[in-house]
């Protein structure tokens, strides 16, 4: 790989990496989330720097040119990050439905037998209090 | 018997008030929760009119998620038997009784069978095809023989309702496979024979899913059902 795009490619993914240590330091993303994102941003600075690796895997896997090995291990990190995605949303949809029966059946309780009396409008639920 | 009556209801204002007549006439002693899941209508506020407890969920849940409130309602204030009811007037208060009996007599679960009861409404022919493709499906997976594994209406004793209020409950269309988890989790299920009408409504809450993407997902679900690790459900 010539020096002028091992240069460009390096800092691109430079910029990258620091994006996402941003977003993790401001908490707008998650530390755990953030692996994924910081290993996919190391194996291309590797990559960059050692591209005989990426010729070797090409031979290994039976490929003709390095590009089609690229491409391989790019849609094979995106479906094991769809997937990883589905989990995380099965995981929520259990926890929104156990938290959704928890809600209606504790202010259920609390309608049948409230702390401060029926007509004490602190007891309602919030969008209730401005009929 | 401590009898609590489940009926789960998504805008059913216009069927409560005779679903309610008819149960109270003939199971004056058992206690009543309309589950209202999310209901544009005046579903709750009717339901508490008619004397029931109504609990509302904050979030439409879909038919599985009503019917789990219920059963953790039951369970969280020790009732002996919980009765899962549907609200558009399909089932007969009268085949409750056999029900709960059934649990009585030392049953988890009484599953109420349209095909036990003689000259019954059953459905149309796709109906009683899923139905019996359903009960042959449950059988070859975990041998357990039940006529109408797809029927809504339950008696469930307080080991069925402990087992149905975890995630081991398939909380998106529980019918044949909640049977195959409650069958592999060593429960004794049995059957009783229930008269069916139609529905009240041309929606009811089974409508809304498409017959063939309903039957692929009940499939893979009971699949899921009998294959799951058996560690998960002894817990």
């Amino acid at each position: 790989m010539p020096l002028r795009q091992q240069v460009v490619f390096l800092a691109l993914t430079g910029l990258l990496l620091l994006v996402i240590l941003e977003l993790v330091r401001r908490r707008r993303l998650r530390v755990e989330y953030s692996w994924v994102w910081l290993g996919s941003g190391v194996s291309i600075v590797v990559l960059i720097l050692r591209y005989d690796l990426l010729v070797r895997l090409t031979e290994t896997v039976g490929a003709v040119v390095p590009t089609s090995t690229l491409f391989l291990l790019c849609i094979l990190f995106l479906a094991v990050l769809c997937l990883d995605f589905s989990v995380r949303l099965s995981t929520l949809t259990r926890q929104v439905k156990d938290l959704t029966q928890e809600l209606a059946l504790l202010r259920h309780e609390r309608e049948a037998d409230p702390p401060g009396g029926t007509g004490d409008p602190a007891h309602a639920a919030p969008e209730e209090r401005f009929k | 018997m401590r009898v609590l009556i489940v009926i789960p209801c998504r805008n059913e204002a216009g069927n409560l008030p005779a679903v309610v007549a008819e149960l109270r006439a003939s199971r004056p002693g058992d206690d009543i929760a309309v589950i209202d899941d999310a209901s544009r209508d005046a579903t709750a506020a009717v339901a508490r009119s008619l004397g029931c407890e109504a609990v509302t969920l904050p979030l439409h849940l879909g038919y599985g998620g009503a019917v789990q409130a219920g059963i953790k309602l039951g369970l969280r204030r020790g009732y002996d038997v919980v009765v899962t009811f549907d609200g558009d007037g399909q089932h007969d208060p009268a085949d409750v009784e056999a029900l709960v009996a059934a649990v009585a007599e030392g049953a988890d679960l009484a599953l109420g069978s349209r095909f036990q009861a003689r000259g019954a409404y059953r459905g149309g022919p796709f109906r009683i095809a899923g139905r019996r493709l359903f009960a042959g499906l449950c059988r070859a997976l975990t041998g357990l023989a039940l006529d109408d594994p797809t029927s809504g209406l339950k008696a469930l004793g307080p080991r069925a309702q402990a087992l149905f209020a975890t995630s081991r409950f398939p909380d998106r269309f529980p019918d044949a496979d909640a049977l195959v988890v409650a069958h592999r989790a060593g429960l004794v299920l049995t059957q009783r024979p229930a008269r069916m009408r139609p529905s009240r409504n041309v929606h009811s809450m089974h409508d809304g899913l498409r017959p063939a993407a309903y039957a692929a997902n009940m499939a893979l679900s009971l699949l899921v059902a009998a294959l799951g690790r058996a560690r998960d459900l002894r817990e």
